[in-house]
């Protein structure tokens, strides 16, 4: 079959996948984690211990605050020290618990042994909660607590459940290591999914740059047998792991404006979200631990990583384990290349969805002095929403809410396609971001009121 | 020759006087009829269109008084007293005299008092960082030093100072129009009466807006208001309250005597106009910042410099 891809735009950056060869290694546990309670999409968890309490690892400590939040637990076992806001990778103050780290007992009925759980529950009902009750989120970037996806809305049917080892962005490893270490849990998880979501299709898409994860996979879904489960292989582009974009290059299909991905069939989930699944419904493991990459174009081959971390360690902690932050690097990012965000305080602590420590140096980071636009149409060839860049950066300088909103530039996906293309070097992505996000604002409060307006005329 | 040059001009004329003569009924026939007043009205604005008032323009301002039933939700904050008075005389209602108000930075975090914990290289615009994250200082409610205030001040009152990195409100050119204190993502800049009284121009206000714990903000900025009410409890006017571990001092109630000035532990009160007198002789403020200014400090210590941030 001829490899696919998504439509629509798309840009194709150096995938600089250095740290590949890089197998993953467990950190040593910190004297003291703190564990954010805001480290999901929507609202943050409420803390359920109190200071002086002991918790071990994979205990609770902190319940869901809302229909779309997830539960923290524990990553170490030890004393709270105090429950108070810190600062998060942004400088900006979210509730952190902190935990005094004593040996390492984990709670009870967690199974860490290695066998391979591969009998699937049989109870749908069952297995949502036991995915809820661990806290699972999407680990692909955007942290979406995973039993809403999975659960959708009554009167849509999912057509295809699509695991996504993408790995688009520039540098970033983890995936594929998991992908290339643990393919039969990641099936396994997939498998439960799949049954979760009705037994549709189920889709593992990968990009053709990492044939080593795309034979592991096949390997391990042959060797598994589930009915329906294939490895697709992506032409690489980025930005392949977006949720539409997957969706398009898989099945075809293109999400509509404003709508979800359930909308045409499909749900999408990471592969470590996957094998985070595995390790909660096979082996009742909350979700305290992941893997981030520890790369750079100033860091030497030799000092690269792939780190599987527990939640909660201070990034500073993390980039002292592995030898120290490197001469020559202008800005440590957390995330990609293309979509991380710079960290702006390193005694912040990782969280369910850290992916990497990114050491970029002068030459890869440094902004070029804005031109003009001159119309060349470079971010709309790259935009793979189908957006124009130009005109939404114009509207947005502006401020012409109605006419950005008409432009859809609430469907941007920040990917970073058209700032990459820019011959100008325009900031049009800093700028369309904040208009995207005054649109939003704009679209809850309406449909808010429209809300509250039909509730009353029900009254 | 002359015969072409001759019917050229007639037909011309011709036409032009037929053309005029169906501008002139069309004109008649589609005439709008609009209040003379609001012609008037719009001529004593000041026609900066600034929209300080919050309509869209002068003429948009003049259009709403003329059909407004009183002034008394309409104020003209360029023109002032002033120019309400020659409007209330054109429409023949009665105006109450406000207070001149003008524009006022509340950050100290000069580069010396507060900072910098890492380096901002993206988009140089306060609305991008803030979106972005906290700001290149341990101070997350602080100027963010990218001047979009100056950029939105249409009258040239704001400038950013080159050594505190703070923004320097020109009090001569500000109109109180308060496009500053919309363009802030922080929401810093206040507008605050002039003075206490019309003649009198002493004003003092809280330099920050801090409202983390005392320690924490005092850790990110020497100059922070720690919360620790000091200026409440000697204030005996009760103009100050103390709410999030931030001081803010009312400016309808405050006399401008400047006690809560030599109380502040940190130097977060700034004061302006007047040479505060201490009621009892105490030992200088050790806190006193000697803020770095562009231009040396006038001899008169402790008083700062006159243009300090309003």
């Amino acid at each position: 079959m001829a490899k696919t891809t998504f439509r629509i735009g798309g840009v194709h950056p150096d995938d600089a996948k250095v740290s590949r060869g890089c197998a993953i290694e467990v950190l040593p546990l910190p004297q003291t984690v703190y564990i954010s309670m805001a480290q999901h999409l929507g609202a943050p968890a409420k803390p359920v211990v109190a200071v002086g309490d002991s918790v071990k690892a994979g205990q609770l400590i902190a319940e869901a605050g809302g229909f779309i939040s997830a539960n923290v637990h524990s990553s170490v076992s030890g004393k709270v020290k105090s429950i108070a806001p810190r600062k998060d990778i942004a400088g900006n103050n979210v509730l952190h618990v902190e935990i005094t780290v004593e040996g390492d007992e984990w709670a009870e009925g967690i199974d860490l042994s290695d066998t391979l759980v591969t009998e699937i529950p049989g109870d749908r009902a069952a297995i949502l909660d036991r995915i809820k009750a661990c806290g699972v989120v999407g680990l692909g970037g955007a942290t979406f607590p995973t039993h809403v996806k999975l659960n959708p809305a009554p009167g849509s049917v999912a057509e295809c459940l699509i695991i996504n080892g993408a790995e688009c962005e520039p540098y970033l490893t983890s995936d594929f290591r998991i992908m290339l270490e643990r393919p039969k849990e990641i099936v396994v998880g997939a498998a439960i999914m799949k049954k979760v979501l009705g037994d549709c299709r189920c889709v593992i898409g990968i990009e053709e740059n990492k044939p080593e994860a795309i034979e592991s996979m096949s390997k391990a879904v042959a060797e598994l047998g589930y009915p329906g489960i294939e490895v697709l292989s992506l032409k690489k582009k980025y930005p392949q792991g977006g949720e539409k974009q997957l969706i398009d290059a898989v099945m075809r299909r293109q999400v509509k404006s404003g709508g979800l991905p359930i909308s045409v069939g499909a749900v999408v989930q990471n592969v470590a979200t996957s094998l985070a699944v595995y390790e909660a419904v096979q082996k009742n493991k909350p979700l305290v631990t992941n893997v981030m990459t520890i790369t750079g174009d100033c860091l030497p081959v030799e000092k690269q990583h792939n780190y599987q971390f527990r939640i909660g360690m201070p990034l500073s902690y993390i980039a002292e384990y592995a030898g120290g932050v490197p001469e020559g690097a202008a800005k440590i990012i957390s995330g990609g290349p293309m979509m991380g965000r710079a960290v702006a305080n390193m005694d912040a602590c990782t969280v369910k969805g850290s992916s990497s420590l990114l050491y970029l140096s002068e030459g890869a980071t440094k902004r070029s002095e804005p031109g003009n636009c001159i119309r060349c149409g470079r971010c709309a060839d790259a935009c793979p929403m189908g957006l124009e860049p130009f005109f939404l950066f114009k509207l947005a300088k502006v401020g012409d809410m109605d006419q950005l909103e008409a432009n859809a530039v609430q469907d941007c996906i920040s990917c970073g396609c058209c700032q990459f293309s820019c011959p100008a070097f325009l900031p049009l992505l800093d700028q369309i971001n904040i208009a995207k996000g005054q649109v939003l604002g704009i679209l809850k409060a309406r449909a808010a009121a429209a809300k509250a307006a039909a509730e009353a005329a029900k009254k | 020759m002359t015969q072409t040059i001759i019917w050229t001009i007639v037909i011309i004329s011709v036409l032009g006087m037929l053309l005029a003569l169906v501008l002139f009924f069309i004109a008649k026939k589609f005439k709008v009829e609009e209040d003379p007043r609001i012609d008037e009205v719009e001529k004593v604005m000041p026609g900066a269109n600034c929209g300080g008032c919050g309509f869209a323009g002068c003429r948009a301002f003049a259009d709403a008084a003329v059909k407004a039933p009183n002034l008394d939700s309409q104020f003209c904050p360029v023109g002032g007293n002033d120019v309400m008075k020659k409007v209330a005389a054109i429409l023949g209602y009665e105006v109450k005299e406000k207070a001149p108000m003008v524009a006022v930075v509340r950050c100290n975090g000069s580069c010396e008092n507060r900072p910098r914990t890492n380096s901002y290289d993206g988009y140089p615009s306060c609305k991008v960082k803030a979106a972005l994250y906290s700001g290149d200082t341990g101070c997350a409610f602080g100027c963010l030093g990218c001047g979009d205030c100056v950029a939105a001040c249409q009258f040239g009152a704001l400038s950013m100072d080159p050594v505190t990195g703070l923004p320097v409100v020109d009090g001569t050119k500000c109109t109180a129009c308060g496009a500053c204190t919309k363009a802030c993502p922080r929401h810093i800049i206040e507008l605050r009466n002039v003075g206490t009284t019309p003649k009198n121009t002493r004003r003092v206000y809280v330099a920050c807006s801090n409202k983390e714990k005392g320690g924490v903000a005092r850790k990110a900025c020497k100059a922070a208001c720690i919360g620790c009410g000091k200026c409440a409890k000697v204030c005996k006017f009760d103009a100050i309250t103390v709410a999030d571990n931030l001081s803010y001092i009312d400016y309808s109630k405050c006399k401008a005597c400047g006690q809560c000035f030599f109380e502040c532990p940190t130097g977060a009160i700034h004061v302006f106009g007047f040479e505060p007198k201490k009621v009892e002789p105490k030992p200088a403020p050790a806190a006193v910042p000697a803020a770095p200014k562009p231009a040396p400090a006038p001899a008169a210590e402790p008083v700062k410099k006159e243009v300090d941030n309003g």
